[in-house]
């Protein structure tokens, strides 16, 4: 047993002690999306579960967007986002993204995949807070 | 001085009982290891106590094997001592092979070189205590059914009937260790009524072999759960207060108090959510019935990972037909996991005479090995 086994197991410890083991989508998730590596958007959503859908909203405060259909496919852990922006111009500009979670067991579980906003495509990757 | 794994594909699968200890996800218990070699190091901790022997392989090098013991409470119940291997002992070890490369072992027998006695063997689950002589439940003087010991008497409740909540159905007993694991993954539309995401989760935690239960990192047991821990659980009655306490054997010394004085049932929605819940029970004749809601979701509400929501809210029953048995019943019911509430249960066997065990799960005192 190796000294970096050793400390992998009380990392991993730690890690997952607290995590909150209800409904994998139900908390607050921080990250962002882009076109590129270097054009990011930084995007926060809160998620939850009310036991027949998931609701939630993306970046909260005044300018806040409610996602309009949050779907989790539990088959292959793939998650469907819609929702209903603006761009920087005031625009409207739909949002249609799609990832999958890993690290479900973790508290800090990721979530990435395909962002589309307006006619602009990109990528986006999300931890649970 | 030697090293000798054996894969016995026929072995039985039965799993040591260990305290709070993620035993089918840290060891391979198809593969045997036998260990000879000097005691280089004993560390007597919690939640589980190692020796580590110098191993040489086929290669003439030495290894140095990490071999798990269990947990000082019950080392120290079954007569073994901190001091009854020392360091430099030779002694020849039996066990199971962790999972992957890690030079760890759950020893099965451990048996020193220079007496060839056996000084430790791993009993694959620890005989229920004896019971007391058949009797009558004992009560209070104005009737009432007491949960915890005849006056003037000490004792607990110790083992339970089942490893696991199951809905109870009229159907075949579903198979399972004792941490809860299922023999068969397909038998998991059978162990609750779950919603998909819900069923995804348990067979999720299920194939990674439960290694991601939060107990064995100490955290406690909430829900029915703290009625499976190893170690028993304790109820004093303060009939004066207005409140019962659970006392827990196992955990972290965890108590939980379940209040009789006549409150409302219900949480408030600016309650704390916690581990255990806010409970409140009254009398049905000889039944306590305890309503309990307001957990938070850290936890696992059982063995074998059934996830929950903050939603939960538990119905339970505690009935004690005689002496040496309490009946525990609980209804289920979490309409953001499951499709309906559903029941399960179990049966406790009372312990006489005997004070409840005082097990501590101190986290990552195992962590402190640096090798």
């Amino acid at each position: 047993m190796s000294r970096g086994l050793i400390f992998s197991v009380g990392l991993f410890a730690a890690i997952t002690g607290f995590a909150q083991q209800g409904h994998p989508l139900t908390g607050t998730w921080s990250g962002d999306w882009g076109a590129s590596p270097t054009q990011r958007n930084q995007v926060t959503l809160v998620l939850n579960w009310d036991g027949k859908q998931v609701s939630g909203i993306m970046n909260p405060g005044p300018d806040s967007v409610q996602l309009s259909s949050v779907y989790l496919d539990p088959s292959t852990w793939t998650v469907r986002i819609e929702a209903d922006a603006k761009d920087a111009s005031g625009k409207p500009a739909h949002i249609s993204a799609e990832g999958r979670l890993e690290d479900i067991a973790s508290y800090h579980r990721k979530l990435s995949g395909t962002w589309k906003q307006g006619t602009t495509n990109g990528d986006f990757k999300l931890t649970r807070d | 001085m030697f090293k000798f794994v054996a894969l016995s594909l026929g072995l039985a699968a039965s799993v040591p009982v260990a305290a709070q200890d993620a035993f089918s996800a840290t060891y391979d218990n198809t593969r045997q290891v036998t260990l000879k070699g000097p005691i280089t190091r004993i560390e007597w901790a919690n939640p589980h106590a190692y020796v580590f022997l110098n191993v040489a392989g086929a290669d003439k090098i030495v290894e140095n094997w990490a071999v798990q013991i269990g947990n000082p409470l019950d080392l120290e119940r079954d007569g073994w001592k901190r001091s009854t291997v020392k360091i430099g002992d030779v002694v020849t070890v039996d066990g199971y092979p962790a999972r992957g490369d890690a030079l760890q072992a759950f020893a099965k027998s451990v048996t020193l070189a220079r007496t060839g006695a056996k000084v430790f063997t791993a009993a694959p689950k620890r005989t229920a205590a004896a019971a007391a002589a058949p009797a009558p439940a004992p009560r209070w003087p104005d009737g009432q059914v007491r949960l915890g010991p005849p006056p003037g008497k000490k004792g607990y409740w110790g083992t339970p009937t089942a490893s696991a909540l199951v809905e109870r159905t009229s159907g075949p007993v579903i198979s399972m260790n004792g941490e809860g694991l299922l023999k068969n993954i397909s038998d998991a539309d059978r162990v609750a009524p779950m919603q998909p995401w819900a069923k995804a989760i348990y067979e999720y935690r299920q194939r990674r072999l439960l290694q991601d239960d939060p107990f064995t990192r100490c955290l406690p047991p909430g829900g029915p759960r703290q009625f499976q821990t190893p170690h028993g659980f304790q109820f004093v009655e303060q009939r004066e207060l207005g409140r019962i306490l659970v006392l827990l054997g196992g955990g972290d010394r965890n108590w939980r108090i379940i209040y009789t004085d006549g409150r409302p049932a219900g949480q408030g929605d600016d309650a704390v959510l916690t581990y255990y819940g806010t409970s409140v029970g009254k009398w049905e004749k000889d039944t306590l019935v305890v309503d309990v809601a307001g957990f938070n979701e850290r936890f696992w509400f059982t063995n074998g990972g059934l996830p929950h929501t903050e939603a939960l809210h538990l119905t339970e029953r505690f009935s004690r037909p005689d002496l040496n048995t309490l009946k525990y019943e609980v209804t289920v019911d979490d309409p953001r996991t499951y499709t309906r509430p559903w029941t399960g249960g179990w049966n406790i066997q009372w312990v006489p005479d005997q004070d409840i065990p005082e097990y501590f799960c101190e986290d990552n005192a195992e962590t402190t090995f640096v090798r």
